[in-house]
């Protein structure tokens, strides 16, 4: 504590609690208040949704094909959004089986 | 022989292999396409787990790519627990790991931002810290004032701007703009109530954190981020920390 100026401490924290009383804090909503009309859901149902289709053996599910694709996908990271934020790092450049977007 | 084939069975299932073959009965159809629907409702449906957790490693990868990566996830790991929530708490550690991820070193970060949220969203309520308390306090009393972190607050600190990732990868933006990837970022996640919020700190700021959370004081913590970070501002991180909850309420302990 002896490199704490303790006056200069506790006119800060003051003003903290000064502050935050005044920015409709969330403590003053406690578990109540904004929450009115939310509801809190568990687990995850859209995850849990069954992707089976056919019954009959005829083909499998319908999303058989997400499940059937094999390495090949590995080249697709251009696809996101990774290339336009700058992709990779320089450091991590030139390695690896991202397309090659220097001085991008 | 039953036991056998269960494992045969879960073998076939979560992996590639048709070790469940001598087990089954040829009446109904080619057997590829009937391991294939187990398969398929086990392995997608849990990659559709990770894919609802971790939406912003999806979009920074593509949704093929993120399918494929966390295919390889689901085959080397089933769930610990029975519940859909929790799966995925090992996934960023698998993507640290990962071969094909070595020129994204940030996505494990934005992977543990992200998991960080769904544990906030799903952790104990509990009121939040009322700072009116410390008005009523001596200055010696306010420095050896000892707060709890919130059940819900978790602090991530990355060496790459994590922050900035993460908010440019939410559904919302659609001109998602270059990041300087040299920058080190901290996020400071907290839920006061039912909404998760997810904001970033100076690293000051996380150092201040990170002292409650070794059971500093409010004294000791504020003197370790000013020792490391002469820039700290205390009132501003802690005026921040009340209205976001950062600190549980002293009554609940």
């Amino acid at each position: 504590m002896s490199e704490l100026n303790l006056k200069a401490f506790a006119a800060a924290v003051a003003g903290a609690v000064a502050v935050a009383s005044f920015a409709a804090p969330s403590f003053a909503q406690g578990m109540g208040g904004d929450t009115k009309g939310k509801e809190k859901c568990y687990g995850v149902s859209k995850a849990g949704e069954n992707q089976c289709a056919a019954a009959n053996g005829a083909h499998s599910c319908q999303a058989q094909s997400k499940v059937d694709m094999d390495g090949n996908e590995w080249k697709y990271v251009e696809a996101g959004s990774c290339a336009k934020m700058g992709g990779k790092t320089q450091a991590f450049q030139g390695k690896g089986m991202m397309p090659e977007k220097k001085g991008g | 022989m039953w036991l056998e084939a269960q494992r045969a069975f879960q073998s076939t299932v979560v992996g590639t292999n048709d070790t469940i073959a001598p087990h089954v009965r040829a009446a109904y159809g080619p057997l590829a396409n009937r391991i294939a629907v187990y398969r398929n409702t086990v392995q997608q449906s849990l990659i559709d787990v990770l894919a609802t957790a971790f939406p912003a490693v999806q979009r920074i990868v593509g949704a093929r790519f993120f399918a494929a990566l966390a295919r390889d996830f689901v085959r080397t790991r089933l769930p610990d627990v029975p519940q859909l929530s929790v799966y995925g708490v090992h996934f960023a550690d698998f993507i640290a790991s990962h071969e094909h991820i070595r020129d994204l070193p940030y996505l494990a970060d934005v992977a543990r931002l992200e998991w960080a949220r769904g544990e906030a969203y799903f952790a104990a309520d509990a009121p939040v810290f009322d700072p009116a308390v410390l008005a009523t306090l001596e200055p010696e009393q306010l420095a050896s004032l000892k707060l709890k972190l919130h059940p819900a607050t978790r602090l991530i600190a990355s060496r790459y701007p994590i922050h900035r990732i993460w908010a440019v990868n939410q559904p919302d933006v659609t001109e998602v703009p270059a990041i300087d990837m040299s920058i080190a970022e901290n996020v400071l996640v907290s839920r006061p109530a039912y909404d998760v919020i997810i904001r970033f700190v100076p690293s000051a700021d996380a150092t201040f954190v990170q002292a409650f959370s070794q059971g500093r004081s409010l004294g000791e913590a504020a003197a370790e981020a000013m020792g490391s970070h002469p820039e700290f501002d205390l009132q501003t991180a802690l005026q921040n920390h009340f209205i976001h909850g950062t600190f549980a309420s002293m009554a609940a302990a």
